[in-house]
């Protein structure tokens, strides 16, 4: 397995192509049940990350100037 | 120093020096001009670029016949100027001085540009700093991107339409500069730097609406290409012009013609794609995950039904078997008893003849093998080898079930005596 079904994924093309990879495993019908679930939950992490990745660039355009941002950062405290 | 030639009296070599620099080569040098200024009579400014400068005077005469628009002659024109090196020696109050005495100027062409872009651009490539960029990992799906361009221009319509054309709605971080002449460098430069600062920022977008290479000079800037260069955070440029590449484009990471290309590249994922892509995923998910678990249940299911089935086959497989060995068996038993009477009958016809005889011996003798023969076909015979026989208790033979549930009560005959039975 190219990485850790639980841990989160380093991007979201790395997670795409770990999606891609599991639903062509499961189209070949060569994964057993044990697999076949596993490949399922493994999948469905990945769907919602892509998800909430996608829901991040999803809502409203926001535009900033830089230091409007930097106010945010530092009211965020990120 | 005393091995020296001289002293020489100042103004005497002033004035040589004057000479000797006159007589140098006339020349055509092409740069930028700053710090202009002017007299009574003459113009003065610098003429530079990246490497150095030299201080450069013309007479307001041969700059009137120059012909120069308006106000061309101003900070930041790139102009081509003719003439040679001077040296004014000054006097008893004056200061002496020394210029590029210009007798000549115009506004640089693009084919005088072009030749500076050329040079610079052989000198940075050398450098290996056109791939810097281009090996950094652009993020498909960047949330935050910062631009920079002018505060008011079509460039800036166009990017936000080309995002939302792909269904991106994250955040633009705008830090906006002048983008006109090549004095807009330092600026964007620092633009540029201060966005690739801000950790959020992701990918930066430098944009442009376009316009003639001369318009476009600051992203030919050195400095400004060598910062692009180095930057950690990719850079796609959009200073479109349509026949020369600006020196940014060789050093950005992605180089595009239009800010809605630029869109296209700072966010290559089509995220409207991407959302339909991902729903489709996800379904493909759950009809694995059920069909697997189906599909398997279905198969347990046929297995658990399985045993019954097969006993009830072998069941029904059984039956039909025992109804053929009665069948079998009644069938035998008749034959049997119909052979038996067959030969009696033979053995009987056969000892009438031989007795009819006249020979009373051999008839008797032939009589006595033939009650011997007739013996060993007597049912007592077969009843001694462990054979029964089933009769109604008034000694009819019960050949059957039915016949024997009719009776109600049968007799078995064994050969040592018979004993009653009754179905319980």
């Amino acid at each position: 397995m190219a990485e850790s079904a639980s841990e989160k994924p380093e991007s979201y093309e790395a997670a795409v192509e770990r999606l891609e990879q599991i639903i062509d495993r499961l189209d070949s019908g060569q994964a057993g049940l044990r697999e076949t679930l596993e490949l399922c939950r493994e999948g469905r992490e990945l769907v919602t990350y892509c998800s909430t990745e996608l829901d991040a660039v999803g809502a409203d355009l926001e535009e900033l100037k830089l230091d409007e941002l930097a106010a945010k950062l530092e009211r965020t405290g990120s | 120093m005393d091995e020296l030639p001289g002293p020489f009296p100042v103004g005497r070599y002033a004035r040589k020096l004057q000479e000797e620099l006159r007589r140098r080569a006339r020349v055509r040098l092409v740069g930028e001009v700053t710090g202009v200024s002017r007299s009574k009579v003459q113009a003065y400014f610098e003429l530079r670029d990246a490497e150095g400068a030299v201080p450069c005077a013309i007479w307001l005469d041969d700059l009137d016949k120059a012909g120069l628009p308006e106000g061309a002659l101003r900070d930041g024109a790139e102009v081509v100027i003719g003439g040679g090196p001077d040296y004014y020696p000054g006097g008893g109050q004056a200061s002496p001085s020394f210029a590029f005495r210009a007798t000549h100027v115009r506004l640089a062409g693009e084919g005088d540009l072009l030749a500076r872009l050329e040079a610079l651009r052989k000198q940075l490539r050398s450098e290996g700093l056109f791939e810097l960029q281009k090996q950094l990992a652009r993020p498909r799906l960047p949330k935050t991107i910062g631009v920079v361009t002018a505060e008011s221009g079509a460039a800036r319509r166009d990017l936000l339409a080309g995002l939302r054309r792909r269904g991106w709605a994250g955040t633009v971080v705008w830090a906006f500069a002048p983008v006109q002449d090549r004095r807009a460098a330092p600026a964007i430069s620092r633009a540029i730097q201060e966005l690739a600062a801000t950790p959020a920022v992701e990918a930066i977008v430098v944009a442009r609406g376009g316009g003639s290479l001369a318009d476009l000079w600051a992203f030919c800037d050195e400095t400004l290409c060598r910062t692009v260069a180095m930057l950690r955070v990719p850079v796609i440029s959009a200073v479109g012009h349509e026949r020369d590449s600006t020196l940014i484009d060789d050093v950005a990471a992605v180089a595009c013609s239009t800010p809605t290309h630029a869109a296209e590249a700072v966010v290559p994922l089509d995220c409207d794609a991407a959302r339909e892509a991902l729903a489709r995923s996800a379904a493909a998910l759950r009809r694995a995950g059920e069909g697997a678990v189906g599909s398997r249940r279905r198969h347990l299911v046929a297995l658990a039904r399985g045993p019954a089935r097969a006993l009830r086959r072998e069941r029904i497989a059984l039956n039909q078997k025992t109804r053929e060995i009665r069948a079998a068996s009644e069938r035998g038993l008749a034959e049997r008893r119909a052979f038996q009477r067959r030969i009696a009958q033979v053995v009987l016809v056969r000892a009438a003849r031989r007795a009819a005889g006249p020979e009373a011996d051999s008839r008797r003798e032939a009589l006595h093998r033939a009650a011997v023969a007739l013996r060993a076909h007597e049912p007592e015979r077969t009843l001694e080898r462990g054979y029964v026989l089933a009769e109604t208790t008034t000694g009819e033979p019960v050949t059957g079930v039915a016949a024997a549930r009719a009776a109600d009560e049968i007799s078995l005959r064994f050969s040592d005596g018979r004993i009653r039975v009754r179905e319980t």
